[in-house]
C-alpha cells in the first residue's frame, strides 16, 4: 500500500533495503495494473462463458394442430403439440398446450396457452366460456383478451397455415 | 499438549488462534437465553445442507431426461436415500426458518446498530441466499412443482422493465427452460451459493467475535453482564444438543412424511396447480393482487423495496435506544412485516 511507513526490522535480523525501496511506488502501480487487467481479462471472459448462447432468440417451429375437419365450429379446442428441437446440446422432443377455436370453420385462431402474466397454463372452462389461469386468478374471454386478475396483457394469437386439410401454428 | 499435537503446533502455530476462539467468554445473559442459540442452529442446519448436499451428488444426473430418475431412485432405491434427501429436503425449510427467527431476534433487539452493522448486512445478504438455496435447489428433482416454480419464476425476473426479457434468458440459459436451465441452477446450488454463504458465514462470525455480543438491554440481564462462560463447553454443548434436537426432527420428519416428489416435469400439463414451496407463497399470494400494469411493482419494486429496507436499516435508525419496548416505530414495522407475511401464507396455504 502506498504511503505506509514500513515498520522497523529488529537490528540482529538485518534491515530494509532501500536501495529496493526506492522502486516501491513502481512497484505497486505495477501490481494493480497487473493485477486489475488479469481479474478484468478472467472475469469479462467468464461472463461472456456464462451468457452463452442464452440470449439467442428460440427458433420458431410449425407444430400440428390437427386435421381442420377434427375442429368443432365454436367449441374451443385444447391441443397438446409436441415437436423435436435442440435444447442446448441435446435433441428432447418438447411439448405445449395451446387452444384453437373456429367460429365459420374457415378461419382459425391459435392461442398460446401460456399465462402472459407468469407462464402457467391457462384452461378452457366450457360454462363460462373463459379461460382461467390458476396461478394466480387470472381470466381472458374466449378473444384471449383480459377479464380480470393480474396479467398485463391478452393471451398470444400464434400465426396458423392450413395445408392439405391440416391446421398448422407457428410456436 | 499431546507431542502430536506438539509437533503440529511447531509447524503451523495454530493452538494459539485455537484456543483463544475456543475460550472466547460468553455473558451469562446470552447463554442463558435459548434466543441466542438460533445463529448456532442456522450454521448447523447449514452444515448438514452441505453434507447432504454432498451425497445427494453421487447419485443425481443433472439433466431433464435423467434428473428425475436419478431423484426417484435416490427416495426409492439407495439405502438410506430417503433419509438423506428427506434431511436435505426438510432442511431446507429449517434454515429457512432458523434463519428468519435469528433475523427476527436480531431485529427487534436492534443489534444491527453501530459498530454490528456489517453483521447486519452479511446476515441479510445470507437470508437472502438461504432463499436462492431453495429456489435453485427445487427445480432439481425436474417434476412439476420444482418445473412450473422456476417457469414463473423466471417469468418474475422478465417482468423488470426494459431488461426483463433479458434477465429471464439469461437465468433460464435461453428462452425455453431446458438442460441449459437445469445446469444452471445446479451448478448456482452446489458451488456458487455454498462458496458465498461459507464465506459470509465466516464474516459474520469473525465480526461477532471482533465486537462482541452487544450488550444485554433487560435489567436483567445487564444484572448478569459481568459473568461469562467460556464459548467451549458451556456454549458449544447448548448448540450442539439442539442440533442433535434438529437433525432428530428432521429424521423424524423424512421418516413420518416422507420425502416429497411430484410427477415428472411436463410443459403441457393441464392438471396441475403450480404452487411454490411454503416459504414462497406469502410472494405467491401477493402476486394476485396486483393488476396487469402494476405487475412490475409486485414482482420487483415490493421485493426490491423489502430488501432495500433491510439494507439501510442501520444507517437510518441510529438512535442508542435498543429496548423494543422503546422503539415503537422500528417495532410496529417489523411487527407488521410478519403478520403480513404470516396472513399471505395461511390465505395462500
Amino acid at each position: 500500500m502506498r504511503n505506509v511507513n514500513l515498520p522497523p526490522l529488529d537490528p540482529d535480523k538485518g534491515e530494509w533495503d532501500e536501495k529496493a525501496l526506492n522502486r516501491r511506488r513502481f512497484l505497486e502501480a505495477s501490481f494493480w495494473v497487473a493485477a486489475s487487467g488479469g481479474v478484468i481479462a478472467t472475469v469479462g471472459a467468464g461472463i461472456r462463458f456464462l451468457i452463452g448462447n442464452s440470449l439467442e432468440p428460440k427458433k420458431e417451429s410449425w407444430v400440428e394442430i390437427g386435421s381442420t375437419e377434427s375442429l368443432t365450429p365454436g367449441s374451443m379446442h385444447r391441443v397438446r403439440y409436441r415437436l423435436r428441437a435442440k435444447d442446448a446440446w441435446r435433441t428432447v422432443e418438447q411439448s405445449g398446450a395451446v387452444y384453437a377455436i373456429t367460429e365459420d370453420g374457415e378461419s382459425y385462431t391459435v392461442f398460446d396457452a401460456t399465462c402472459s402474466h407468469l407462464g402457467c397454463l391457462v384452461r378452457w372452462q366450457e360454462g363460462d366460456r373463459v379461460f382461467a389461469c390458476p396461478c394466480h386468478k387470472a381470466y381472458f374471454d374466449h378473444q384471449g383478451q383480459v377479464l380480470s386478475g393480474p396479467p398485463p396483457k391478452p393471451l398470444r394469437r400464434l400465426e396458423t397455415k392450413i395445408e392439405n386439410g391440416v391446421l398448422w401454428a407457428l410456436i | 499438549m499431546s507431542k502430536l499435537g506438539k509437533w503440529i503446533d511447531e509447524r503451523t502455530g495454530i493452538s494459539g488462534p485455537v484456543r483463544s476462539f475456543l475460550s472466547y467468554p460468553v455473558p451469562k445473559y446470552v447463554h442463558g437465553n435459548l434466543l441466542y442459540t438460533l445463529g448456532g442452529l442456522t450454521a448447523i442446519g447449514f452444515l448438514l445442507q452441505v453434507v447432504t448436499g454432498i451425497l445427494l451428488m453421487f447419485y443425481y444426473d443433472p439433466s431433464p431426461e435423467g434428473a428425475y430418475n436419478s431423484v426417484d431412485y435416490i427416495t426409492f432405491e439407495v439405502p438410506l436415500g430417503w433419509l438423506v434427501r428427506g434431511v436435505h429436503h426438510y432442511g431446507a425449510s429449517a434454515m429457512v426458518i432458523l434463519a428468519a427467527l435469528h433475523m427476527l431476534r436480531t431485529y427487534f433487539m436492534s443489534t444491527y446498530k453501530k459498530p454490528r452493522e456489517i453483521n447486519w448486512l452479511t446476515g441479510v445478504l445470507l437470508l437472502f441466499l438461504t432463499l436462492a438455496f431453495g429456489f435453485t435447489g427445487y427445480l432439481l428433482p425436474w417434476d412439476q412443482k420444482g418445473y412450473w416454480a422456476t417457469k414463473v419464476g423466471s417469468e418474475i425476473a422478465g417482468s423488470v422493465p426494459v431488461i426483463g426479457s433479458w434477465l429471464a434468458s439469461l437465468m433460464r440459459g435461453g428462452e425455453v427452460l431446458g438442460q441449459a436451465t437445469l445446469t444452471r441452477f445446479y451448478a448456482t446450488h452446489v458451488v456458487l451459493l455454498p462458496t458465498l454463504v461459507a464465506i459470509l458465514i465466516v464474516i459474520h462470525i469473525l465480526q461477532l467475535r471482533f465486537h462482541g455480543m452487544a450488550p444485554a438491554i433487560t435489567e436483567r440481564a445487564k444484572r448478569n453482564s459481568r459473568k461469562f462462560v467460556p464459548f467451549f463447553p458451556h456454549w458449544v454443548v447448548t448448540d450442539t444438543i439442539l442440533g442433535l434436537g434438529l437433525l432428530a426432527l428432521l429424521v423424524y420428519l423424512s421418516w413420518s412424511q416422507g420425502v416429497p416428489l411430484d410427477f415428472p416435469a411436463d410443459p403441457s400439463a393441464s392438471d396441475f396447480v403450480p404452487r411454490p414451496e411454503w416459504y414462497f407463497l406469502f410472494y405467491f399470494q401477493a402476486l394476485k393482487y396486483f393488476p396487469g400494469s402494476l405487475e412490475a411493482v409486485a414482482t420487483i419494486l415490493i421485493p426490491l423495496f423489502i430488501f432495500g429496507t433491510m439494507i439501510v436499516l442501520p444507517f437510518v435508525d441510529k438512535g442508542d435506544e435498543r429496548r423494543p419496548w422503546k422503539k415503537p416505530v422500528t417495532t410496529g414495522v417489523g411487527i407488521f412485516y410478519t403478520v403480513l407475511i404470516i396472513v399471505l401464507t395461511i390465505l395462500a396455504w
